[in-house]
């Protein structure tokens, strides 16, 4: 009741800076969240298909948790779908005078609403299809116990993950990178991924680490929780190399064309939030998790956990935001935008958390899930 | 549920062929180095030494006439000597994968097979290091490359890529090295007590520095394995980003690509793997080793190949679209060249080669077949090569300026070098096959079925 | 078994058959008072550790300040060398681009990482390398690596383990084999004559290679590689060179070429040089350049006064002209300029010696050379 009466108040906040701060500023929160969401879903359907794929068992307790924050991507997709009225606002290449201009004139053949919208409408389609697929099959196992159920999201993983190699690239260079057209980064892809199963992993362990605490998930163990962990702090290592790389090579290039968008990220008040983001996405997590012990310590994962989400939330501020051009802000409009999607997104979980059993009763590989040991 | 109740495809398989015991897995592993090599080996030896001195002759001849002798010109400065190293450095990057990627990811087939990649990384890497080495043309003064004092009071540029890759290679061996003997300590300790000759039981404990098995020294070695894992797999990802950078920090087009340093990394474990194929099937079939490396092994590897494929497949679709979407008109002339280009044959031949190809390994039953897995191995290997072509002399050959572009002509001096380094990194395989234990023993044992204590017992409380 | 009659032994060693004997017996034995409890085992058994109740390893916080230790030394070092020492602009970058220090810092980072933690394992923690342990000397070792689990009582503080004692408690925790290692504690056999001569061979290399070294060094003090760089066939100045047919190594200039600075003369008798006119004026330049060229080019011959008394000897066999002479102090500039660029009897041409104004220049000072010395008394003021 809490959560719907907080988020009620962050959506009469946030409508009402359509209104008071411009419908840009409105957008441009609106998508950082969407984006958000997302990438929590999409990663938690990740680290699914990761499963089925290299048939992993240990996972198995958790991997119901796991399709259910991946769930997340419905209420993503809706998102995405009303995000498409930002395009005319935020996006230069819709506007009438990028026809003038030969490069984005050239581009409009990737670069126009209709295609857009497809691909859009496309990828929410892929990703609600790929969740309902794994949750589907994995609930009817909880009555059936039909092991054809793993034989089926086995076949199905490898076309699974192919699709979703290409809709988060799609995602990242239709959402993000083309808030400035002119400027690309065949990286940007797998940054964006990077911080997708990052967040992912860190909304399933959140989760996990919730059920437990009450009690709903009897068996998972240090053992799970130092595999959680060790993803996190792997995907940790993978974020900053990638993020990294992307950042020395532009910044050695330093072709105009390119290094545009650092200058206008790392350069003036922006700087704080990128010392900041390198702080909490890649130090912090690093030196908490780096030993054994913290990788099966439920209550450090936990803060980690919400560490990583706050961060993938920076790291999404951070990308899209600058195009506003109106320097870091965080105030009274991005305050109602979070407290209206952390609570859509909290509710939604809640509803999610109630699907099924807590765990693949149906699996034939629980037992040996639960019998893990490192 | 009992696992013999699952479909097929969900079935656990087993990691050898039948009941093998402690004693016989020694028997079968550690008794070839104590016997006469078979007259197969010998003719296998001599031959690949035998291309080894061609190799050789051809660096002699470099190094006294100065390296005019290949077909470097202006603007291809880099040539095969870039091409050989990159080529040969990415090969050794499949060991490093599976000794220690796959052994964080508790991949247990990978006990039995990741002696062998070890070896074989180091193999590549001393390959790999001859290319740097002659390609700087005076290779008695490449420790200038290292910071020392010196009489001139200057240091090396810190912000060149290639002096990057001086400390990432050779970091990159030392870590190799220290890896692979660690690994086998203990199983030169179990030769040292199977040897019968006191001479050669003394060298071997020297060799094995008195291991003892004790629970103490298992204790510290298995955490300093894991360590060494874990530190092993961020360098693995390191080197190969460097070898990267000293492409795309420059802005030739073509090689500036932020997608560089992942896609490389990509491509030397996709590269390594066939390699390590090509060699496991040939060791696997002369040396007895079916029992314990087995279709599974081979199989799973394949796996490994088509999905390091679809990376690389990923990898080729960002360029091209990015070559597209940047509006670039250099980047857009250097991908035009790369399919229809003078060398448009060598753009061809990688895609084929490197996403086509492996392909057919989505088929279960190709995966299980000697023949299309040598062909597929054999195709990777080529594409993984010319796929340096492309990328170096490709890009180099039409630079900014029209006036001065060039085609490339390798010289048989080129080719002979380039043979060469697969003769010396063949010979030193065999010679590796004959002289150590070729499977970790001591790994193989602690996963051999009922040869760990079952959980659940007494002292499984904790 | 040979039972050793003292009743006190360095070590008292059972076999076991299985791990899962070997684990109970551990956790049975541990904390023993008959010595310390030892276990050999031919590859790591899970949970061993537990059963023994030994301490966790240290490594992980060796391996982690080393870590950071060696990132902060290549980082130190890096910066120091490159901003500090010698700061020097490379490709556009500030010599403190950290950026470029990255890639450095981090593979030193795990260079010295991974040193701690291989060489740390092995000679720190597990205080290796020990040739000589006395359980290398028992018959029990070729069975531990090979397929046996072996527990072991072993002598702490030299008063040795209680034999009798010892073997009962091992047997009775099922071990199928007990071996007894003696005081004082046996040490394995090094094969001496085999290392005296290894060591033999090994001097005897080192004397050869010096040796060996030593006159190479002497007989060929230098030996530059690729020093065919430095002999290759090439053109000397002022030397003959048997590449071209005329053996001269200087090319004379192709026919028609003009050079820089010259123009073409295609004047061809003196007559039509007359009309030649002096370009220059007659400034104190003019003189003094005319000055310098003509003692560079002209004096050698016709004397400091240009009176043809030449500094060179009767050998020479040409008479130099006086040019004070009235003829030629009454010739026209074009007649000594064309004199100048064809040459005249033995005097060859000045033409690529001399640019065009420099021509006209020592025309300017002959001409005050002929007037200083045909001085009349109304030049006296």
């Amino acid at each position: 009741m809490r959560i719907a009466a907080l988020g009620a108040l962050g959506a009469v906040g946030a409508a009402l800076s359509y209104f008071a701060a411009g419908p840009a500023r409105f957008w441009v929160n609106w998508i950082v969240w969407m984006l958000f969401l997302a990438s929590v879903g999409l990663g938690a359907l990740f680290l699914v298909g990761l499963e089925h794929l290299f048939i992993a068992r240990w996972s198995v307790p958790l991997r119901r948790t796991a399709e259910r924050v991946s769930g997340l991507v419905v209420p993503a997709g809706v998102a995405a779908v009303a995000a498409l009225g930002s395009l005319r606002v935020l996006y230069p290449w819709t506007r009438p005078e990028a026809a003038a201009k030969a490069v984005l004139a050239a581009k409009s053949a990737w670069l126009n609403v209709p295609f857009f919208c497809a691909r859009t409408l496309l990828c929410a389609g892929i990703w609600a299809f790929s969740y309902r697929f794994f949750l589907g099959g994995s609930l009817s196992q909880d009555a059936s116990k039909d092991p054809a159920m793993n034989l089926r999201a086995r076949r199905f993983a490898p076309v699974f993950m192919s699709l979703f190699a290409v809709t988060v690239t799609i995602t990242a260079f239709d959402w993000i990178s083309s808030l400035q057209p002119e400027w690309y980064s065949d990286i940007f892809g797998v940054y964006l991924f990077a911080g997708v199963f990052l967040s992912g992993l860190a909304g399933t362990a959140a989760a996990v680490l919730h059920l437990s605490g009450r009690g709903r998930l009897p068996g998972v163990r240090g053992d799970h929780l130092y595999n959680l962990g060790a993803l996190i702090f792997a995907f940790t290592v993978f974020w900053s190399y990638i993020a990294f790389a992307q950042y020395m090579l532009i910044w050695y290039g330093n072709l105009p064309e390119e290094i545009v968008w650092y200058k206008s990220r790392v350069e003036g008040r922006w700087l704080p939030v990128i010392l900041f983001l390198a702080l909490l996405r890649f130090a912090v997590p690093f030196a908490a998790l780096a030993a054994r012990d913290a990788k099966k310590d439920g209550r450090r994962l936990l803060w980690v956990a919400w560490l990583v989400l706050f961060s993938h939330w920076l790291d999404l501020y951070w990308l899209v935001y600058p195009e506003l051009g109106i320097g870091p802000r965080f105030s009274w409009p991005e305050f109602s935008f979070a407290l209206m999607f952390v609570c859509a997104g909290l509710a939604w979980m809640r509803r999610q958390l109630t699907l099924g059993e807590d765990m693949p009763t149906g699996d034939p590989f629980l037992k040996e899930g639960l019998e893990f040991r490192l | 549920m009992a696992e013999a109740l699952l479909p097929e495809g969900l079935r656990e398989p087993a990691l050898t062929d039948g009941a093998i015991t402690l004693g016989e897995l020694d028997d079968r592993v550690l008794s070839v180095p104590e016997t006469r090599p078979p007259a197969k080996w010998f003719a296998a030896f001599a031959l690949t030494s035998a291309i080894s001195a061609v190799g050789l002759a051809c660096i002699a001849y470099t190094l006294y006439t100065g390296i005019g002798a290949w077909g470097n010109n202006s603007p291809v400065f880099w040539a095969f000597d870039i091409i050989n190293f990159v080529f040969w450095v990415g090969i050794g990057h499949a060991g490093t994968l599976i000794s220690a990627i796959l052994f964080l990811f508790r991949k247990r087939w990978r006990n039995s097979i990741a002696r062998y990649a070890e070896a074989m990384t180091i193999f590549a890497v001393i390959c790999a290091a001859i290319f740097p080495l002659i390609h700087v043309g005076r290779p008695w003064l490449a420790f200038w490359l290292f910071p020392y004092p010196n009489q001139r009071a200057l240091w090396p540029n810190f912000r060149s890529p290639l002096l990057w890759d001086v400390f990432a290679v050779n970091t990159y061996f030392i870590v190799s090295l220290l890896f692979w003997f660690l690994g086998m300590v203990p199983d030169i300790a179990s030769m040292r007590d199977r040897a019968k000759d006191p001479r050669l039981k003394f060298a071997y404990t020297a060799l094995s520095v008195g291991w003892r098995g004790s629970a103490e020294h298992w204790q510290h070695y298995e955490k300093a394995y894991l360590l060494l894992a874990g530190l092993a797999t961020g360098l693995v990802l390191s080197v190969h980003s460097v070898v990267s950078f000293d492409f795309a920090v420059s802005v030739v087009p073509g090689w500036h690509m932020t997608i560089f340093p992942p896609y490389f990394v990509t491509g030397a474990i996709f590269a390594g793997f066939a390699m390590v194929m090509m060699v496991l099937i040939v060791v696997r079939e002369t040396m007895d080793l079916k029992h314990l490396i087995t279709m599974y092994h081979l199989e799973v590897m394949n796996k490994v190949i088509l999905g390091t494929s679809c990376l690389m497949g990923y990898a080729y679709m960002m360029e091209g679209f990015t070559a597209w979407y940047s509006q670039n008109q250099f980047i857009h002339h250097a991908f035009k060249q790369y399919l229809w280009g003078a060398y448009g044959w060598a753009g061809w031949t990688v895609l084929v080669c490197n996403v086509l190809i492996p392909q057919l390994f989505w088929s279960s039953r190709l995966r299980r077949s000697y023949p299309s897995m040598i062909f597929v191995a054999a195709a990777v290997t080529i594409g993984m090569w010319f796929e340096r072509f492309v990328i170096i002399v490709m890009s180099l050959q039409q630079d900014y300026l029209p006036s001065s572009w060039r085609l490339y002509q390798p010289t048989l001096i080129d080719f002979g070098i380039l043979l060469g380094s697969f003769g010396i990194f063949f010979s030193l395989v065999l010679l590796f096959a004959r002289v150590l234990p070729v499977i970790a023993t001591t790994e193989v044992k602690a996963i051999l079925p009922g040869y760990q204590p079952a959980h659940g017992g007494d002292h499984d409380r904790a | 078994m040979t039972e050793p009659s003292a009743a006190r032994a360095w070590a008292v060693i059972g076999l076991f058959e299985r791990p899962e004997d070997l684990l109970r017996a551990a956790a049975r034995l541990r904390g023993s008072p008959l010595g310390r409890v030892q276990a050999y085992t031919p590859y790591p058994v899970h949970h061993l550790d537990e059963a023994l109740g030994l301490r966790r390893s240290p490594l992980g916080g060796m391996v982690f300040v080393m870590g950071v230790l060696g990132a902060l030394t290549a980082f130190a070092f890096q910066y120091w060398m490159s901003a500090v020492d010698y700061p020097i602009v490379t490709g556009g970058k500030s010599p403190r681009s950290w950026q470029a220090f990255v890639p450095i810092t981090f593979e030193v980072m795990v260079l010295f990482a991974t040193l701690t933690a291989g060489l740390g394992m092995l000679f720190l923690l597990n205080r290796l390398p020990d040739i000589f342990h006395p359980m290398l000397a028992s018959r029990a070792m070729e069975k531990i690596t090979r397929d046996r689990f072996a527990l072991a009582l072993e002598s702490s503080g030299g008063q040795g383990v209680d034999v009798d004692a010892a073997k009962k408690v091992i047997l009775e925790l099922g071990a199928q084999e007990v071996e007894v290692l003696p005081l004082p504690a046996p040490a394995p056999a090094a094969p001496l004559n085999f290392l005296l001569g290894l060591g033999g061979a090994l001097v005897a290399a080192c004397v050869l290679a010096g040796y060996s070294t030593y006159w190479v060094i002497k007989l060929y003090p230098e030996l530059p590689p690729m020093s065919h760089m430095e002999r290759q066939p090439r053109l000397n100045a002022q030397s003959p060179s048997g590449f071209f047919k005329d053996g001269r190594g200087m090319r004379p200039a192709p026919v028609g070429s003009v050079a820089r600075g010259h123009r073409p003369y295609l004047i061809k008798t003196p007559e039509e040089a007359a009309r030649l006119v002096n370009p220059l004026p007659r400034t104190t330049e003019t003189m003094e350049k005319g000055r310098v060229l003509y003692a560079v080019y002209c004096r050698v011959c016709h004397g400091f006064l240009g009176d043809g008394r030449t500094t060179l000897t009767s050998a020479y066999g040409a008479k130099p002209a006086d040019l004070r002479i009235k003829r030629l102090a009454l010739a026209p500039d074009g007649t000594i300029y064309h004199a100048i660029m064809v040459g005249k009897n033995a005097m060859p041409s000045y033409a690529y010696e001399l640019k065009e104004d420099e021509r006209w220049a020592v025309i300017h000072y002959l001409r005050a050379l002929q007037r200083a010395q045909d001085a009349r008394e109304s030049d006296i003021p």
